[in-house]
C-alpha cells in the first residue's frame, strides 16, 4: 500500500513539473531570429530590450503579433539584442510581477509590457528597478518617471470602419461584437458607433459582448462569436465590427455563412486570418501596436525616453483602416475626409 | 434534443403542473414535456414579439451550443457510473481540443476528431491509474488532470506550432469543417413558414428547421453516442457489470466481475468523449485549436449530467437548456431575455399556486415573491441589459435545478475508495 501511495505521489509530481514546463515557455531570441531579416548587417546597439507577452503571445495574428513585428524590426534596424517571455491563460498577478523582475534583472532595459493586464505589475516592479526604464502598452493608470504609457486612440480609428460599415451597409443594420466588456474595448464601439451615425443616420448598430469581466473567455472562444454574430446577420445585420480578439474567427465564419461582411481588428486580418473566410473581411481597424513598440526602443536607443502617456492617433498613424482586397477601394475618398477631418480637430471623436 | 432515450424521473416527481393522467416517466414524458414547452414558449413570443425565441438561428445555435457539453457530460456519466469522480473533464476537453487542431489541420478534421478523442481517453487513462491503480483520491486527480491538460497543451503548442504558417503558440492553423447535413426538401418551405410568425406553426417550422437542416455529421454523432449509451449501459451485460461498480464494487466483485478492467474502460472512454466534445470545439464550433477556448464547458458538463440525474436523457436535457439559452442571450440577448423574464414570472406564481394548494406556505411565498419581481421587471423594462443577459444559461440551469430536480441520486459508491480483494 505504501509502495502504492509513493508511485501516485510521485506520478502527481510528475505532472505538476510538467504543467510549469507548459506554463512559463519562454522564447528567448538570441538563436532563433522567426520572421526578421539579416541582422548580422545591422548597426550594432548594445541596448537589450525585454518584452512580456500578453495572453496569446506571439503567433496570435493580432495584438502580440504586431508587437512582435516591431520588436523584431526594430531588431534587425537596431541591432538590439531582445529577450520575449509569454504569459499563460488565467496566471496569476505574482507571474507577471515575476517576469517583469526576470528581466529587469538581467540586464533588460527597456522593458516592454504587453497589453493593460500588465497595469499593476509594471507599477509595481518599476518602482522596485528605478534604473529601469519600463513602457506598458494600452495602459494609463501605471504610472512612474521610469514607465513610458503607450496609447491608441482605437476610437478614432473604429470611427473611420464605422463610416465604411455605414456607406457600404444595405440594410441599414450593423453589428458590433465585442469580447469583454472592458473600458479598453468600450472605446471602440463608442467610436464605431459615432462613426456609423456621422455617415449614415438611419443606420443602427447592434451590440453585444460576448462575456462580462473577471469571464476573459471572450476574447478565446470562436463559438461564442460566430452564434452571436449569426444572431446579429439573422436580425437584419449585414456587416459586423469585431473587437473580439480570438473569438473574431468565429464573427468570419458566421459573415460567410450568412453571406455578409465582417470587419477585422488590430491588425490588417484580410492578410492574417483563415484564407477560406478573407473574403468577408471588408476592412480593418489598425492598431500599430508596431508602430509604438519600435517608436519607443528607437527613442530609448537615442536616449530621448519620455515617461508618461504617448497617444498613438490617425496623425500619428498609430491607428488607421486597411485597404487589403479592394474591397472598400470606392469609399476611400470619404474615409480620407473623414480622416483629414478628425486629424484637423474639426471632428471630435468622443471615447466614452 | 436527444430525449428519445428514457427520463431520468421516478415515478411521482414530475413537475406539478404534469400530474394527472399524464406520464410521469419515459419517452411519454419527455415528449410531453417537450410539447408543452413548445407551447408555452410560442405563447411567450406571440405575446412579447420576441421573434428570436423559437427561430431556426436559435434553435440550430442551441443544438452547437449543447454538444460540447453534452459530450463532457456523458463522459461523466460513463466515469461515474463505474463509481469513478471525473473532475478532470475539462483537462481531457482541452487536450481534445488540441489534438483535434494538430492532426485536423495535417489529415484532415476526421482524423482530427479520431485524434482527438485519443487524446482525451489519454488524459482518461491518466485519470484511471491515478485513481483506480493508485487509490488516488478522485477530486485531487481530477484536478491534476485538468492542470496537466492545459499545461501539456500549451507546452507542445510551442514544439507543433511554431513557424507553422496561420498558428502560433496559442492556436493551431485554421481546419476544414465536417460535412453539414439536412433532412432534404425542408430548408427553404420551412423558412417561409417560419417569416410568417403564425402563433404555433412558425415556432415549430423554426426548431424543426434549425435542428434538423444544416446539422454538422459531428452534431448527428453526438446525439447517436447518447442514445447508444442508453442502451450499452442499461440494455446490456456489460453495461449492467459497469453500473454495479459504481453502485457496490464489493457485491460486484463477489460476482466476479473485473472491477478495476470495467473502471478502467469507463474512465478511459469518460476521456474519449471528453475529447470529442473538444474536438468539436476546435473543428465544427470554431476553426481550430485555440488556448482557453473550452471556457469550462467540462464543469458545465459535469453540472448537466448531475442536472440530468446521472441519466443519458436528463443529461441530454440539462446541455440543451444551457445551449437554448446561451444561444438566445448571445444573439439577441437584452429582447429574448426579457420575453423570458414573462414566462418565468407567469411560471413561478402558476407554480405558486399549486404549492399554496398542497399547503407548502413557505415555498409558495417565496415562488410569489420571485415571480412577481420577474412580472414586474418585464413590464418596468424593454430590454434586459448585457450585463445580466450574460448570466441567463447559469440562472435558468439553477432555477430549473431548484424547482425540479430536488430528488437527486448518484450511484452509491461514486468516488468512494475501492481496492482490489476489500470485500473479503
Amino acid at each position: 500500500m505504501r509502495r502504492v501511495t509513493t508511485l501516485a505521489s510521485a506520478l502527481l509530481a510528475g505532472a505538476l513539473v510538467l504543467t510549469a514546463c507548459g506554463g512559463s515557455s519562454d522564447t528567448s531570441s538570441t538563436d532563433t531570429t522567426p520572421g526578421t531579416g539579416d541582422s548580422s548587417s545591422a548597426a550594432k546597439s548594445d541596448l537589450k530590450v525585454g518584452l512580456a507577452y500578453d495572453i496569446g503571445g506571439r503567433g496570435d495574428q493580432s495584438f502580440n503579433d504586431a508587437a512582435a513585428a516591431g520588436l523584431d524590426k526594430a531588431k534587425a534596424d537596431l541591432g538590439i539584442e531582445t529577450k520575449e517571455l509569454e504569459a499563460s491563460n488565467g496566471e496569476p498577478e505574482s507571474a507577471k510581477e515575476e517576469r517583469l523582475r526576470v528581466l529587469a534583472t538581467a540586464g533588460y532595459n527597456p522593458v516592454i509590457a504587453v497589453g493593460f493586464a500588465y497595469s499593476g505589475s509594471v507599477a509595481k516592479v518599476a518602482k522596485e528597478m528605478p534604473d529601469t526604464k519600463f513602457a506598458i502598452i494600452d495602459d494609463a493608470a501605471a504610472v512612474g518617471d521610469n514607465i513610458a504609457n503607450l496609447l491608441f486612440a482605437s476610437e478614432q480609428g473604429s470611427y473611420l470602419v464605422g463610416v465604411a460599415a455605414a456607406l457600404k451597409t444595405k440594410t441599414n443594420n450593423i453589428g458590433f461584437v465585442g469580447g469583454v466588456d472592458v473600458p479598453l474595448i468600450n472605446t471602440f464601439q463608442v467610436g464605431f458607433e459615432a462613426g456609423v451615425k456621422a455617415a449614415n443616420p438611419k443606420a443602427k448598430v447592434q451590440v453585444k459582448y460576448l462575456t462580462q469581466p473577471p469571464d476573459f473567455s471572450g476574447f478565446g472562444d470562436p463559438a461564442k462569436g460566430k452564434t452571436a454574430a449569426a444572431g446579429m446577420f439573422d436580425a437584419g445585420a449585414d456587416i459586423v465590427f469585431q473587437v473580439a480578439g480570438g473569438s473574431g474567427g468565429g464573427v468570419f465564419e458566421a459573415a460567410q455563412a450568412a453571406g455578409g461582411k465582417a470587419i477585422g481588428v488590430d491588425s490588417d486580418q484580410y492578410n492574417t486570418a483563415d484564407p477560406k473566410v478573407k473574403d468577408v473581411i471588408m476592412t480593418s481597424m489598425l492598431k500599430k501596436v508596431d508602430v509604438a513598440v519600435y517608436d519607443f526602443i528607437t527613442q530609448v536607443n537615442d536616449d530621448k525616453f519620455t515617461a508618461g502617456t504617448t497617444v498613438y492617433d490617425l496623425a500619428k498613424d498609430g491607428v488607421g483602416y486597411s485597404t487589403s482586397g479592394g474591397q472598400i477601394d470606392d469609399i476611400k475618398t470619404q474615409l480620407e475626409d473623414y480622416k483629414a477631418k478628425i486629424i484637423s480637430g474639426e471632428i471630435k471623436v468622443p471615447t466614452s | 434534443m436527444s430525449t428519445s432515450t428514457v427520463a431520468p424521473v421516478p415515478p411521482g416527481s414530475a413537475p406539478s403542473g404534469l400530474r394527472g393522467r399524464l406520464p410521469t416517466s419515459g419517452v411519454p414524458l419527455a415528449l410531453v414535456s417537450i410539447a408543452g414547452l413548445v407551447l408555452l414558449l410560442s405563447i411567450t413570443r406571440v405575446i412579447t414579439g420576441a421573434d428570436d425565441l423559437t427561430s431556426s438561428g436559435t434553435a440550430g445555435a442551441a443544438l452547437a451550443l449543447a454538444v460540447p457539453i453534452g459530450m463532457a457530460g456523458l463522459g461523466g456519466l460513463w466515469s461515474e457510473r463505474s463509481g469513478v469522480v471525473n473532475i478532470g473533464l475539462e483537462g481531457m476537453m482541452i487536450m481534445g481540443t488540441w489534438g483535434a487542431g494538430w492532426a485536423g489541420y495535417q489529415w484532415g478534421p476526421w482524423t482530427g476528431v479520431l485524434v482527438g478523442c485519443l487524446f482525451g481517453a489519454a488524459g482518461g487513462l491518466l485519470h484511471a491509474v491515478a485513481t483506480v491503480t493508485f487509490g488516488v483520491d478522485h477530486i485531487v486527480s481530477g484536478v491534476a488532470v485538468n492542470i496537466l491538460g492545459l499545461g501539456v497543451t500549451q507546452f507542445l503548442s510551442v514544439i507543433a506550432f511554431e513557424g507553422v504558417k496561420g498558428a502560433g503558440e496559442s492556436q493551431s492553423p485554421p481546419l476544414d469543417d465536417v460535412a453539414t447535413v439536412s433532412l432534404p426538401g425542408l430548408r427553404d418551405p420551412l423558412l417561409t413558414l417560419e417569416k410568417h410568425h403564425w402563433f404555433l406553426v412558425s415556432d415549430l417550422a423554426g426548431i424543426v428547421r434549425g435542428l434538423f437542416t444544416g446539422v454538422s455529421l459531428l452534431t448527428v454523432l453526438a446525439v447517436l453516442l447518447v442514445v447508444l449509451t442508453y442502451f450499452v449501459l442499461w440494455r446490456t451485460a456489460f453495461g449492467l457489470r459497469l453500473r454495479s461498480c459504481g453502485e457496490s464494487p464489493v457485491a460486484a466483485e463477489s460476482l466476479g466481475v473485473n472491477v478495476y478492467l470495467m473502471k478502467y474502460v469507463a474512465v478511459v472512454a469518460s476521456g474519449a468523449f471528453a475529447g470529442l466534445g473538444g474536438a468539436f470545439l476546435a473543428i465544427v464550433a470554431g476553426n481550430g485549436y485555440r488556448e482557453g477556448q473550452t471556457g469550462g464547458r467540462g464543469y458545465i458538463g459535469l453540472a448537466a449530467m448531475i442536472f440530468g440525474n446521472w441519466r443519458p436523457g436528463g443529461l441530454a436535457a440539462g446541455a440543451g437548456l444551457f445551449g437554448y439559452t446561451d444561444s438566445l442571450q448571445l444573439r439577441r440577448g437584452g429582447e429574448s431575455v426579457h420575453a423570458l423574464l414573462l414566462l418565468l414570472g407567469v411560471l413561478l406564481v402558476a407554480g405558486a399556486v399549486a404549492l399554496a394548494v398542497r399547503r407548502h406556505r413557505i415555498a409558495a411565498g417565496v415562488s410569489v415573491v420571485v415571480g412577481a419581481a420577474a412580472l414586474a421587471v418585464y413590464i418596468q423594462t424593454d430590454v434586459v441589459p448585457d450585463d445580466f443577459t450574460t448570466m441567463t444559461p447559469y440562472v435558468a440551469t439553477l432555477l430549473v435545478l431548484a424547482l425540479a430536480s430536488q430528488r437527486l441520486r448518484m450511484p452509491a459508491a461514486d468516488g468512494l475508495p475501492y481496492r482490489r480483494g476489500q470485500g473479503g
